[in-house]
């Protein structure tokens, strides 16, 4: 079968019929199949085909339903006789020809001009906006519901989703604050050693990282981790109507999925931003004593006496507000995902780029607004 | 062309997982330009042995030959060159979501055919209308779509090569009674118009009555039955005679007169 299928090409030869003077005939021989189809083209548009003919198929080897189309599609509309087809080329021919009788063009794909565009996505950013802040709010009604009555909160599913959020990620946000401590003590040090300031570093290192570098970076890992990991999987449980279905056994999704994912993240972050003020600040003691001549009882001394405590709390007070923003993201993004495969992927990566943006939005506010209160 | 040739063989199959012995055994093939269905209970491995036949899932033991070329002892071209040949519609559909109906269509034809680019929207509008759609459903995405119009357009990229042999996993599964009706007279017409040999695993009666030239049967590991629908009715077996006794006992005249292809 497999080397019986090595055809002959497709030919279209027109000639002038002898018996019937007026009609050309336009013989077809080979393998006229999809796989030909250039071939057969370029055939047919060597022809000048006439108004008036006959197709004769004797020669035929056969025919494929691609190829009739495209047979058809360079024929007059009237005036076509049909001769010497074998039995199921002719069915072939005709279904095709039947099958597209009154079947309009496919429409045209239109594609989006700028200002489309830019005006399409704005609505669709406004309206995202609105739908994180009603999903914000009922949340927000949500969480204190939970502390009146605390028997509403689902420990199990919330110790669950604690484990996921922190414990799990203690190991990536130690590695990347510690490389971070590093990297800021380096590189102020390399400034500080010309003045001879070397200790000064310690008080630079000591509130850059506790007041903003930990609880950026920290919550840029978990936007990364954890937001992306709750869209992907409240979306996909839309997906399989597994959300539908919670809804039906009379529970609340926001109940049972969500509320536990955002306390779970609220108290994760400030615990994980903290976990992130030590190693960085273990990071820059590393660096400190072979770089500065700074020895660890030196830096200890001097972190003690310049770091005020108050730069740790107003880091650490910034993890929640993080955490609810990336929360409310991941858990509404997830919710009200588009229900094919794609959808997922594209609210996951929606997901990761809103809630590092509001992430860095937030901390610029809350710099102005601490730095109105004097703190 | 041959046209008696044997397309589909399989040749005692043996499936295991773990333990657990799925096929033990099975022998058939499907003779070219025929309709023929696969029944059999849950669990008796017709979606795995669908599998194994258009090369998804390899076999414990046994050998599969499709149009001619064993499945699992072939290089990856020789796979190649028969995967171009037959075409699959899974259960869902399986139409890629970020793609309209009409570059669904497109995907094997672009990557597989040389279509001169003025034949491209023709071909696809006759591969929609082949599936029973019109130009409308081109432009939707497959989640805009009802169960019956994505089965559709699946088998309508499934067409878009010209296969020899089409695979349908549970075509009417999920569609109501009239669709389902209007979707075996689709299937039916692709046998005898364009001279395709269709194979596809179902639960529904009434396909199996009405427009089906053989049925396999799959029951503890192995063929219990293999034949026309009245050679299967006269079988004595206990589940074949369970699983059609539901339409017996609405009575006799619902089983339709049935003619080969």
């Amino acid at each position: 079968m497999n080397d019986a299928h090595r055809e002959s090409p497709p030919r279209a030869r027109l000639e002038r019929a002898t018996d019937a003077p007026g009609v050309d005939v336009l013989r077809l021989s080979g393998s006229w199949r999809l796989a030909f189809l250039a071939e057969i083209d370029t055939e047919l548009r060597a022809l000048a085909l006439p108004a008036q003919l006959t197709i004769d198929g004797s020669e035929l080897d056969e025919i494929d339903s691609a190829a009739a189309l495209a047979l058809l599609s360079r024929l007059p509309a009237a005036g076509v006789e049909w001769t010497g087809f074998a039995q199921n080329d002719a069915r072939i021919v005709e279904q095709v020809r039947h099958r597209l009788e009154g079947v309009p063009e496919l429409p045209r794909h239109r594609a989006r001009g700028l200002f489309e565009t830019i005006g399409r996505d704005a609505e669709i950013l406004l309206r995202v906006a609105l739908g994180h802040l009603s999903f914000l709010g009922a949340a927000t009604v949500g969480i204190g519901a939970s502390l009146l009555n605390p028997r509403r909160v689902r420990l199990r599913e919330l110790s669950a989703q604690f484990e996921q959020v922190c414990l799990n990620a203690i190991p990536v946000v130690s590695l990347v604050t510690l490389l971070i401590g590093v990297v800021v003590t380096y590189l102020l040090g390399l400034q500080a050693k010309q003045y001879g300031a070397n200790i000064f570093v310690v008080d630079g290192v000591g509130i850059g990282a506790t007041r903003e570098f930990a609880p950026i970076i920290v919550a840029i890992i978990v936007a990364g981790r954890s937001g992306a990991a709750f869209t992907a999987q409240l979306g996909s449980m839309r997906l399989t109507e597994e959300t539908d279905a919670i809804r039906t056994l009379g529970l609340s999704p926001l109940d049972v999925l969500v509320l536990p994912r955002v306390i779970a993240l609220m108290v994760a972050l400030p615990l994980l931003v903290f976990i992130g003020d030590v190693m960085s600040l273990a990071g820059g003691l590393l660096i400190a004593g072979p770089m500065l001549d700074i020895t660890p009882t030196t830096f200890l001394e001097r972190l003690r006496d310049a770091l005020d405590i108050s730069h740790v709390y107003v880091g650490l007070s910034k993890a929640p507000v993080f955490a609810l923003a990336i929360a409310v993201i991941g858990c509404h993004m997830g919710m009200t995902v588009g229900r094919d495969t794609r959808a997922v992927g594209m609210a996951t990566t929606s997901t990761v780029v809103q809630s590092i943006v509001s992430v860095i939005l937030l901390d610029a506010a809350f710099a102005v607004f601490y730095q109105e209160l004097g703190i | 062309m041959a046209g008696d040739d044997d397309v589909i063989e399989v040749d005692a199959v043996v499936t295991r997982f773990g333990d657990q012995t799925v096929h033990d055994g099975v022998s058939f093939s499907v003779k070219r330009g025929t309709l023929v269905a696969l029944i059999g209970g849950s669990g008796t491995g017709k979606s795995v042995l669908l599998r194994e036949i258009i090369g998804l899932q390899r076999p414990t033991g046994g050998r599969i030959r499709l149009l001619g070329t064993d499945v699992w002892s072939s290089s990856s071209r020789q796979l190649d060159a028969v995967r171009r040949r037959f075409g699959m519609m899974f259960q869902d559909g399986a139409l890629f979501s970020s793609l309209t109906v009409a570059q669904n269509v497109a995907v094997p034809l672009i990557e597989h055919a040389r279509v001169p680019p003025p034949l491209l929207d023709p071909l696809i509008r006759l591969r929609l209308a082949q599936a029973g759609l019109g130009p409308e459903a081109a432009e939707k995405m497959p989640s805009e779509l009802s169960g019956g119009m994505r089965k559709r357009a699946a088998i309508a990229r499934a067409l878009a090569l010209e296969p020899e042999v089409l695979f349908l996993d549970e075509p009417t599964s999920g569609l109501d009674p009239a669709t389902a009706r209007a979707f075996d007279a689709l299937v039916r017409s692709l046998v005898d118009d364009l001279g395709i040999t269709v194979f596809l695993v179902t639960h529904d009666l009434d396909t199996l009555l009405t427009v089906v030239d053989r049925l396999i049967v799959l029951g503890r590991g192995t063929v219990l039955a293999d034949g026309s629908v009245k050679e299967i009715l006269a079988v004595d077996d206990p589940w074949i005679r369970s699983y059609f006794s539901v339409r017996t006992t609405v009575g006799p005249s619902a089983v339709a007169p049935l003619e080969s292809g």
